[in-house]
């Protein structure tokens, strides 16, 4: 049998497939829900960086905000990983799934890196936004969510992309703690039948077209947000 | 209706309102005018608070909207320091909340800010209904009536880029209007329209003065000012240096710094 046979037996008739597509459900749930998790942390971080800093509970908030930033950037994502499955979670005595640490994880991680764009994002939106919401008797938080935090996102949009398809890539590394993503479904027929090129190169090849759908799908939503400024 | 009591606000160490008095009554169309960065708008902002002044006090309807000034009360000082108590206690029996304050005061900007996220029905209907003043249903109607009176009731559902800037303006104003206000606050409302697009918003605002809304308005149309003015402000080296019914105002100035500025914008 040559390579291709071995992978076509592999992946057909021993039903290596189906490990495949749960690997690639795993990769799209970690990516999609800690997307997710980080916008919302994003902008909650972001809005605790900008909210005017005038009491100690707004200063508080400041600096939890700049020591978050700072230790999830600051350290490698696998690292965070092991942490948090390895000490964090046990010490605190919970057991959840793995897979949901694995996207509380990036979540939490991908957080960090959100509330920074939407830092910029909420900058970028012109005070006179805010100061007609508040003239109209709409409190900090109403404005925020209603008025100013929308045009961010939509400032935001292509970053926020980017953002993604990093965070997409770096799932990659979650078998560290034992969730069985895409590459780890792969890595398994390659061990499996000590044939090493084929199962890589459709690896890469299923990030790459991941990647590329990204992009565009991305694309299609930068285009409709523009097309409703122009209605 | 609006009590402006001995202003004082510095910006960047630089003194713009420098102990600035004044008293808005019920009904009243009141115009400051001023030269460039006399402290106008700041003015016009402290009185919705949009501008906190650093000492002096707020009162809107006789309820204080801005911090408390000690020194401006007997009994609110102990041996020239605040006194915590008495200060809590006068909040206590006179604090009005700013943000109540404020949808009883309408605010109209130089540069229009309509909510760009917003089709121009939703920039209508949002503080109403966030604020739990108005159904969705009862906004929408309201919404809908003020953009048919002045004749816009065709952008409804655009989005505020699509329009020309005397468009948004009005929109502004009937944005404004939508909360029911009891005062409206104009900064310089036209500065930022192209020529031909003035004369609508001022006619629209010359229709909410003969409806009998009570006006403060910063603005460099003196034509108009004179038109619509029970009374006019001179602001200037952050006070009020003259005060006086427009026909008087412009016809026997006695400031020499409101002669000179007549001068040069007649
Ligand atoms: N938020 C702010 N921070 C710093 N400086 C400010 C702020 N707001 C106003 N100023 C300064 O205060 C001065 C007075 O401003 P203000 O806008 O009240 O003047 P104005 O009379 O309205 O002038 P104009 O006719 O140009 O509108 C200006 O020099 C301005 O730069
Ligand atoms: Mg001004």
């Amino acid at each position: 049998m040559n390579a291709w046979q071995i992978f076509y037996r592999q992946l057909v008739e021993l039903e290596g497939y189906k490990n495949i597509l749960v690997g690639l459900q795993n990769t799209a749930l970690i990516a999609v829900f800690g997307l997710l998790i980080g916008l919302v942390i994003g902008c909650l971080l972001a809005v605790c960086k900008i909210i005017p800093r005038n009491g100690w509970i707004t200063k508080l908030l400041s600096a939890v905000t700049d020591v978050y930033v700072a230790v999830f950037r600051g350290t490698p994502m696998v690292v965070q990983l092991l942490l948090i499955h390895y000490v964090i979670f046990p010490a605190l005595g919970l057991h959840i799934p793995i897979l949901t640490e694995a996207i509380l994880a990036f979540g939490l991680n991908s957080g960090a890196y959100v509330s920074e764009i939407m830092r910029g994002g909420i900058l970028s939106v012109d005070a006179g936004q805010t100061e007609a919401g508040r003239a109209l008797g709409l409190n900090y938080g109403q404005t925020m969510l209603k008025i100013v935090l929308p045009q961010a996102i939509k400032n935001v949009v292509p970053t926020l992309g980017n953002e993604f398809i990093a965070l997409l890539k770096e799932t990659s590394v979650v078998s560290f703690i034992t969730v069985v993503d895409i590459t780890k479904s792969l890595q398994n027929i390659a061990n499996s039948t000590y044939e090493y090129i084929i199962p890589y190169i459709v690896l890469a090849l299923i990030y790459l077209v991941l990647v590329l759908a990204v992009t565009g799908i991305i694309k299609l939503i930068e285009r409709r947000l523009r097309a409703s400024d122009r209605r | 209706m609006i009590d402006v009591k001995n202003v004082y606000k510095t910006f960047e160490e630089q003194p713009i309102l420098c102990g600035i008095n004044c008293h808005i009554r019920p009904g009243e169309r009141v115009v400051i005018i001023g030269p460039s960065g006399s402290g106008k708008s700041t003015l016009l902002r402290c009185m919705n608070l949009m501008v906190t002044p650093d000492r002096g006090e707020i009162y809107m309807d006789g309820k204080l909207i801005s911090p408390v000034d000690p020194t401006l009360h007997n009994g609110l000082t102990r041996n020239g320091k605040p006194d915590r108590r008495a200060i809590r206690n006068y909040e206590k029996d006179n604090r009005l909340d700013i943000n109540l304050a404020r949808q009883d005061m309408g605010m109209v900007f130089q540069h229009f800010n309509l909510f760009n996220n917003l089709t121009v029905l939703e920039n209508l209907m949002l503080a109403p209904v966030q604020l739990k003043l108005m159904t969705k249903e009862e906004a929408r109607a309201k919404a809908v009536e003020l953009l048919e009176r002045i004749g816009l009731a065709d952008k409804a559902d655009v989005y505020p880029s699509t329009l020309s800037g005397g468009q948004k303006q009005r929109i502004a104003i009937i944005r404004a209007l939508a909360m029911n206000p009891k005062v409206m606050l104009f900064d310089e409302p036209t500065s930022a329209l192209d020529p031909e697009m003035v004369g609508e918003v001022l006619d629209l605002m010359k229709e909410l003065a003969d409806d009998g809304m009570t006006m403060v308005i910063v603005t460099h149309e003196m034509g108009f000012a004179r038109e619509i003015a029970d009374r006019v402000l001179f602001v200037c080296d952050g006070v009020v240096k003259e005060e006086a019914p427009p026909e008087e105002f412009f016809s026997n100035p006695k400031d020499p710094r409101l002669v000179q500025f007549l001068q040069k914008v007649l």
